[in-house]
């Protein structure tokens, strides 16, 4: 471990080195790989319900009728599936493990073996998720929060006859959860001790580049506040399987603790996501904008102090839940205050392109995509973190307007900015250019067709997890039942769309331009190894000297200056 | 082909031992979530325990506080001795572990007792918080024993010494194992 070796050992076979391999870079690509599958899982359940909502009681293509039991479980595992089984796979699993090595400058993870396991596990928490649809009752449906005393009593989808076992609804949704837990808990452990202890000769931590900085503050997030969840889902499990009382209020538990565990995770959780994905942007303006990253170290400081806060704001989820007015004020409090770092971070990033020589290629179009629909999504949540405009509007489809203007934009503009800009390095060729723009803008277009309606409808009173509005006259006039088609026809167009995406990648694979080292004038060393690395990733393995936003330096003659260029800037 | 040579590091603390103090500051949180969640229930409660609950042996567990911290201060003189003397070494290991089945069995007839007095996981939150936060303990404790065999295992197949870093990295989970165990003995024994 300690001693220097020789990386020559390649694995030469299909089977170590497409499956079941070690190297860093396969297992990230697995990772996206998986998370794409999960992808046209959730989305297909999405597909599904909206369309339910916009045409209730019709036959629905591709699926048939659905009944209420179902739709719940549909909502619920959509929830479920796209923050754990999507966006984690695609920013922090897959990202972290292409990208921390490479940009580090080493040859792999500090634990090879241990990555790998963690994918694996990882497939099997996806199967676990996607196999609790064929037990009898079918799978949870008590909304992906699990709230008790619903998901505790057993009401929920649970074929008696298979109470006691693992194979019902609730206990296997919470196993599926745990897996993909234990599956991050072991890649996480691996980033951090990848960058900790294995960076290349010179890469002090201030040059590092942002989004490794917010890959390991990330996972210091998730690991930090996944334990009580645990902790939580571990009494829920037993509820479910032994028959212990924690959270049933008639034997003397108390269901509002596990909204306090589920929470105390959940709320960081969001930013374990939106970290990796503004790193993604924190790499992609400079490059695009020819300018330094402004105030990178500030912009580190900022997020040290929002993954601190975010620990402490959880309780804005529980407004209506009945807690202590007091509370609610403190925690409404701390939810606003987190949005200051947040803005600080994105003023930095509009300071970058502020005056910048700014080039509109693929990955520089969804930056900004993700720019200005997070900036909807963040203000919107300014005014729900106000307990006062939260009761009113709790649970209601503003708030899912609000969570899909910052969930979706995080996790896939994020996941698609990364690939656009990535892809040469990982693959060796360049995806086509058209068919990116033309995905740009039948995503961009569609996204807000569909979620922007439900602003309105949230704010009329429209209540979510509600399959049937027909008793709801406040919600069954004009203009809503049309903003639900509308909505329904915008998510049918963004999904259909994601296929050029999909047909860019298998055109490109197959009859791509070919890409060099460094198709973007980039600094970070992941651009100066061959385009795909080989196994070991460098040779010679490189020596820092410069940050990572050297671009358009005074003393420099090219424009850029590669981290691992031994060239002195002058500084003036 | 890559023949590059990765040029040796240096590190503040080896991987092992590393990735083992972030795997414990994981598993802190998640005692912190029982514990929590347990004060907060008891908080609750006027009897508490429950008046139609059998009351917890403190003497015996007591005891056994102490079976476990010996087991861990035989394991740091484990990992003292494992530089110079790998014989020493195995020996204070197997002691260690000996240590740790011992304090398993002695919870594990406790249990029994537990239950044939009455107190099982679904007769009070009680119950339901005793078995789970000493048997979330108890599964740990099973892990750092396997952890503890798994080392003496390799510790026959390496004849030149245990792999110092493999031993280090045992230990601090096995510290952990012990150190959390107080916390519980008092949070739970004592009402």
């Amino acid at each position: 471990m300690e001693t220097p070796h020789s990386t020559t050992h390649a694995p030469q076979g299909f089977w170590t080195k497409y499956l079941f391999s070690t190297d860093h870079k396969t297992i990230g690509i697995q990772y996206m790989i998986t998370g794409l599958f999960m992808a046209a899982v959730g989305g297909f359940l999405a597909y599904v319900f909206r369309y339910n909502l916009a045409f209730p009681g019709e036959s629905i293509p591709l699926f048939g009728q659905l009944d209420a039991m179902h739709y719940n479980a549909f909502v619920t595992n959509h929830g479920m599936i796209m923050v754990l089984f999507v966006g984690m796979p695609f920013l922090v699993s897959g990202l972290g493990n292409l990208l921390i090595p490479l940009m580090i400058g080493t040859d792999d993870m500090a634990f090879p073996t241990l990555n790998m396991m963690s994918f694996w596990i990882f497939l099997v928490s996806c199967l676990v998720m996607v196999a609790a649809f064929f037990v009898p009752g079918g799978a949870f449906g008590g909304g992906w929060t699990l709230y008790p005393p619903l998901s505790a009593s057993g009401y929920v989808n649970r074929n008696p006859a298979f109470w006691s076992t693992f194979f019902s609804a609730t206990p296997m949704f919470i196993l599926g959860v745990a897996l993909e837990f234990v599956s991050m808990l072991m890649g996480g452990i691996n980033f951090l001790v990848t960058t900790i202890n294995k960076r290349a000769e010179g890469m002090t931590p201030f040059k590092i580049p942002l989004i490794v900085w917010f890959l390991n503050i990330a996972t210091l997030d998730f690991m930090v506040s996944v334990g009580p969840l645990v902790a939580g889902a571990v009494m829920l499990l037993l509820d479910n399987v032994v028959g212990t009382g924690f959270y049933d209020p008639a034997r003397g538990g108390d269901p509002v603790l596990f909204q306090h565990l589920f929470w105390f995770f959940g709320h960081p959780e969001v930013y374990v996501l939106l970290l990796p994905a503004l790193g993604v942007m924190g790499e992609i303006i400079p490059v695009f904008s020819r300018k330094p990253l402004f105030a990178y170290r500030t912009i580190i400081y900022l997020s040290l102090i929002a993954a601190v806060l975010s620990v402490v704001v959880w309780a804005h989820h529980q407004f209506i839940a009945g807690i202590d007015p007091r509370m609610a004020t403190f925690f409404s409090i701390g939810t606003i205050i987190i949005s200051i770092p947040f803005a600080g971070v994105f003023l930095s990033f509009m300071a970058t392109l502020w005056g910048g020589s700014i080039r509109f290629t693929m990955p520089m179009i969804w930056a900004l995509g993700f720019i200005g629909l997070f900036l909807i999504g963040g203000l919107t949540g300014l005014y729900l973190g106000s307990s006062t405009f939260d009761i009113y509007a709790h649970d209601t489809y503003f708030v899912v307007a609000h969570f899909h203007y910052t969930m979706f934009p995080v996790v896939f503009f994020g996941f698609f900015s990364a690939v656009y800009f990535w892809f040469p390095k990982f693959t060796g060729k360049h995806l086509n250019h058209t068919l990116g723009m033309i995905h740009f803008w039948l995503t961009f277009i569609p996204f807000n067709v569909t979620f922007f309606v439900l602003f309105f409808n949230g704010l009329a009173g429209q209540h979510r997890r509600v399959n049937e509005y027909s008793s709801f006259s406040n919600i069954m006039k004009e203009p809503y039942i049309t903003f639900e088609k509308i909505s329904t026809i915008g998510a049918i167009v963004l999904m259909v769309s994601q296929f050029i995406f999909l047909y860019n990648l298998f055109i490109s694979l197959r009859k791509g331009r070919k890409a060099e080292k460094n198709p973007w004038d980039s600094n970070t060393l992941e651009w100066q190894a061959d385009s795909p690395p080989v196994h070991g990733n460098f040779n010679p393995y490189p020596v820092v000297y410069h940050g990572p936003y050297e671009y358009s330096h005074p003393s420099s003659e090219q424009d850029f200056v590669p981290q691992d260029n031994p060239i002195v800037l002058k500084t003036n | 082909m890559n023949t590059a040579i990765l040029p040796a590091q240096r590190k503040l603390i080896p991987d092992a031992v590393l990735g083992m103090l972030f795997l414990v500051s994981a598993e802190i949180m998640f005692f912190s979530g029982l514990i929590s969640a347990y004060i907060i229930n008891r908080s609750g409660v006027v009897d508490w325990p429950p008046l139609n609950q059998p009351r917890l042996p403190i003497l015996m567990t007591g005891i056994n506080t102490f079976v476990l911290a010996l087991s861990g201060v035989f394991m740091a003189l484990a990992v003292k001795k494992s530089a110079g003397a790998p014989r020493s070494a195995e020996n204070w290991l197997k002691a260690s572990a000996l240590l740790g089945l011992t304090f398993l069995l002695v919870q594990g007839t406790e249990w029994s007792n537990m239950l044939a007095a009455g107190m099982h996981t679904n007769s009070s939150v009680f119950g339901a918080f005793f078995y789970t936060i000493i048997g979330a303990h108890g599964v740990h404790v099973v892990a750092g024993l396997l952890m503890l065999i798994y080392a003496l295992i390799k510790n026959r197949m390496e004849p030149v010494g245990q792999n110092p870093n493999r031993l280090v990295a045992i230990s601090v989970y096995w510290y952990f194992v012990v150190a959390v165990w107080p916390v519980l003995y008092v949070l739970v024994y004592f009402n």
